[in-house]
C-alpha cells in the first residue's frame, strides 16, 4: 500500500548570526544551512497495517508522515502511497487519504460542525447514500450526535479530535495518518479514539499510520512499530520483537517479613547459577530495610520468578509480591537515549 | 465545470455565512471607510468651487461626485486582500490542512473571496448604489445609468475583482518566504490606492505617468470599472478597456501558477 524508498528531506535557511552585527552580516550574506530531517528512509505498508511511527520530539516523524501526504517533496527518493506518488499527483493522491494532525484542526472554525461535513462531502465528491452510511458507522463509532451541530470553535478538545477523526474517514480513505491523535485527552476519550481506529482498520481493511509518544496507543494498536532517532530509521518490526530484544529485562518485588535472612541469602548458589554464566550478572538485588522491599531485577530469558520467589521462601515469609515487564516507555527511553549505537541492529520480522 | 462548481461553492457560501457572523467588525469598517468618501467629497468640491473650467481630469464637478462613490463601491467589492487570508495561513501552519484535501488552494481563496464580495455587493453596495443613483437624479439633474453602461459596469467589476484576487494571491505567497507580511500589506494597500485611481483618478496624473499606469494592471482594478460606468468609454474604446482587462486575467493566473509551482516545490511547513 505504502512504498517509501530511500527517502530524504533536508531543509535549507539562510544561516543566522547572533546579535545585531550579526543581523545585519546576514544581510550580506548568502551562506546557508542546511539540516536533515529525514535521512534515507525506506520501508513498506502493506494494506490493513496498523503502523506505529514512533521517536522523539524532532526526529523527522512529521516530516515523513508530510512526504507521504504530499504537502513536503522529499529531497531525494520517493514515497508511492496506493501506487500515486504524492508530491507529484497531490490531489488525486489527497482523495485517497485521510490526514489528521492533534494539534491542528481541518474543519472550519467557525461554522457548525455540520457544515464542516457537508463541504468535505462536496470536495471528496461522496455519493449522497454513501454519505449517509458512513455518517451513520462514524455517530455510532464517534458518538458525534451531541456536538453535530455546534460551531466547532465551541467544541472540547476531545469532541474536537473525534470530529477531526470523523472528518478524515468520511470519504473512507485507503490510507489514514494521524499525527498524535491522542494528545491531551483524557483517559476515556483516548480510550474512544483507539477503540474507533481499531473499528475503522477491521470493517475496512485500512491502512493506518500513527505517530505518537502516548506508549499506550501503541501497545493497544500497533502490530508493528517503526522507530526513527534523527531521521534515520532504527527500529521497524513487531512489537513483541522489540519487547523481546531490550525488555528481557523483568523486575519482581517481593514484601517480606525477615529482612535479617534476606541478606543471610546466597542467592547465586540458591539458583544454581552455572559458572559459565555468571561472568555477567543474570540478576540484581536491592534490599529496603525500612519498607521490608526486596526487588530482585532478572534476565527472563535465564532465570524464571517462580525460581526467585521458592528461594527467597525458603527462608522467610513473603507477604506481597509484585512482578513487572519492562515497559515499553522505558524501552522506547532506552532506545532514545542510544538510538544509534545500540539499536542499529535491524530486527527482522517486519513484514 | 459542475463538478468545480459543486467543490468550490461551499467555500464561497461559508464566506458569505461567516461574514454575517461577525458583522459588526464589517459596519465599523464600511463606516468608516465611506467616511473617508465624503471627506474627499468635501475636499474636491472645495477644488471645483475655485476652478475656472469646472473641468479637472476630464471630469464635471458631478462627474466627480458619481467618481468618488462609485469608487468605494467598486473598491470595496473588488479589493478582498486573500493574501491576508494566505498570511493567517501560513504563520498558524493551516496550509498544510489545505493540501490535503484534494483541492486547488487558489481555486478555494477565490471561492472564499467571491463569497466576500457578493456580501459586500449586498450590503453597503446597492444601498449606496441606490442613493447615489437618487441624488444624481433628483439633485444633480443628470440622466439615470443606462442598463448596458450597468451591465458593461458589471463584467468590468468581475474582471477587476479576478485581477485583483489574481494579484493579491501572488503578493500573498511573499508570505511563504517572510512568514509575516503585516507591513509589507500596509505599504501594498498604501500604493495601490495610489495606483489604482481609488484616491485621485488617474486622469489627472500628467500624460507620462498615464502611460506607464496603462502597463500596470492597477488602474484594470478600480479605475477602468468607475470609468466604464461614467461612461467615459465609447465603442472600441470600451472594448479596448475589457479586453486589457481578460488579458490581466490571464497573464496574473499563470504568473500565479508559476509562482506556486515553486512555493509548493520547497514549501516549509512551520510546526508540527
Amino acid at each position: 500500500m505504502i512504498e517509501v524508498k530511500n527517502v530524504s528531506k533536508e531543509f535549507v535557511s539562510p544561516k543566522k548570526y547572533p546579535g545585531l552585527k550579526g543581523a545585519i552580516k546576514g544581510l550580506f550574506s548568502n551562506e546557508k544551512v542546511a539540516k536533515v530531517a529525514v535521512d534515507d528512509i525506506s520501508f513498506s505498508i502493506a494494506k490493513g497495517e496498523i503502523v506505529g511511527y514512533i521517536g522523539s520530539n524532532g526526529a523527522g516523524k512529521s516530516t515523513t508522515i508530510k512526504m507521504m501526504t504530499g504537502i513536503l517533496t522529499p529531497t531525494r527518493g520517493e514515497c508511492l502511497v496506493d501506487g500515486i506518488n504524492p508530491s507529484k499527483s497531490r490531489k488525486k493522491n489527497a482523495q485517497n487519504i485521510g490526514v489528521v494532525f492533534g494539534q491542528r484542526t481541518q474543519l472550519w472554525w467557525d461554522l457548525p460542525l455540520s457544515e464542516s461535513y457537508t463541504i468535505l462531502k462536496e470536495i471528496y465528491d461522496i455519493p449522497d447514500d454513501l454519505y449517509a452510511s458512513q455518517m451513520e458507522f462514524l455517530n455510532n463509532v464517534l458518538e458525534l450526535r451531541d456536538f453535530f451541530d455546534k460551531p466547532v470553535r465551541t467544541l472540547s478538545l476531545g469532541q474536537r479530535m473525534r470530529a477531526d477523526l470523523g472528518a478524515a474517514l468520511l470519504h473512507n480513505p485507503k490510507v489514514l495518518y494521524l499525527d498524535e491523535p491522542t494528545i491531551g485527552l483524557d483517559l476515556v476519550v483516548k480510550d474512544n479514539i483507539r477503540k474507533a481506529i481499531k473499528e475503522i482498520n477491521e470493517k475496512y481493511q485500512t491502512t493506518v499510520i500513527l505517530t505518537t509518544h502516548d506508549i499506550g496507543d501503541i501497545e493497544e494498536l500497533c502490530s508493528r512499530i517503526i522507530i526513527i532517532d534523527e531521521g534515520k530509521k532504527i527500529y521497524d518490526g513487531t512489537l513483541d520483537h522489540l519487547k523481546d530484544t531490550y525488555g528481557s529485562k523483568r523486575k519482581v518485588v517481593m514484601e517480606v517479613k525477615n529482612t535479617e535472612a534476606v541478606k543471610a541469602l546466597d542467592l547465586v548458589g540458591a539458583l544454581h547459577i552455572s559458572e559459565e554464566n555468571s561472568n555477567e550478572a543474570c540478576f540484581t538485588a536491592e534490599l529496603d530495610e525500612a519498607k521490608n522491599l526486596f526487588t530482585i531485577t532478572f534476565d527472563k530469558h535465564r532465570l524464571q520468578a517462580p525460581q526467585i520467589l521458592s528461594a527467597v521462601m525458603e527462608v522467610t515469609e513473603v507477604t506481597d509480591i509484585k512482578l513487572q515487564e519492562t515497559e515499553l516507555a522505558e524501552i522506547v527511553k532506552e532506545i532514545y537515549h542510544h538510538g544509534t549505537t545500540t539499536g542499529t541492529a535491524e530486527a527482522g520480522g517486519g513484514n | 465545470m459542475g463538478k468545480l462548481i459543486r467543490t468550490y461553492l461551499p467555500f464561497a457560501a461559508n464566506e458569505l455565512k461567516s461574514q454575517l457572523a461577525y458583522r459588526g467588525a464589517f459596519y465599523i469598517w464600511a463606516f468608516i471607510s465611506l467616511f473617508g468618501s465624503f471627506i474627499s467629497y468635501f475636499l474636491w468640491m472645495a477644488i471645483y468651487g475655485n476652478s475656472e473650467s469646472g473641468m479637472i481630469g476630464g471630469l464635471s464637478k458631478n462627474e466627480m461626485v458619481v467618481y468618488i462613490f462609485m469608487v468605494y463601491v467598486t473598491s470595496s467589492m473588488v479589493s478582498i486582500a486573500i493574501s491576508t487570508w494566505v498570511g493567517y495561513d501560513v504563520v498558524e501552519g493551516r496550509v498544510a490542512m489545505n493540501l490535503i484535501k484534494p483541492i486547488d488552494y487558489r481555486a478555494s481563496l477565490i471561492a472564499r473571496a467571491l463569497g466576500n464580495m457578493i456580501y459586500r455587493l449586498l450590503v453597503p453596495g446597492i444601498f449606496i448604489w441606490i442613493g447615489l443613483e437618487l441624488y444624481k437624479v433628483f439633485v444633480l439633474g443628470m440622466a439615470p445609468v443606462s442598463v448596458t453602461t450597468l451591465l458593461a459596469y458589471l463584467l468590468s467589476v468581475l474582471m477587476s475583482f479576478l485581477i485583483y484576487v489574481l494579484f493579491d494571491f501572488c503578493f500573498g505567497m511573499v508570505a511563504f518566504f517572510t512568514t509575516y507580511i503585516f507591513g509589507l500589506r500596509m505599504a501594498k494597500s498604501a500604493l495601490l490606492s495610489f495606483l489604482t485611481g481609488q484616491l485621485i483618478p488617474i486622469s489627472l496624473f500628467p500624460l507620462w505617468a498615464q502611460e506607464v499606469f496603462e502597463f500596470l494592471p492597477f488602474s484594470s482594478m478600480v479605475y477602468t470599472p468607475v470609468m466604464v460606468y461614467l461612461g467615459k468609454y465609447a465603442g472600441s474604446e470600451l472594448a479596448w478597456a475589457l479586453g486589457k482587462q481578460v488579458i490581466w486575467v490571464v497573464l496574473l493566473y499563470v504568473l500565479g501558477s508559476i509562482i506556486w509551482k515553486q512555493v509548493t516545490k520547497r514549501l516549509v511547513v512551520l510546526g508540527g
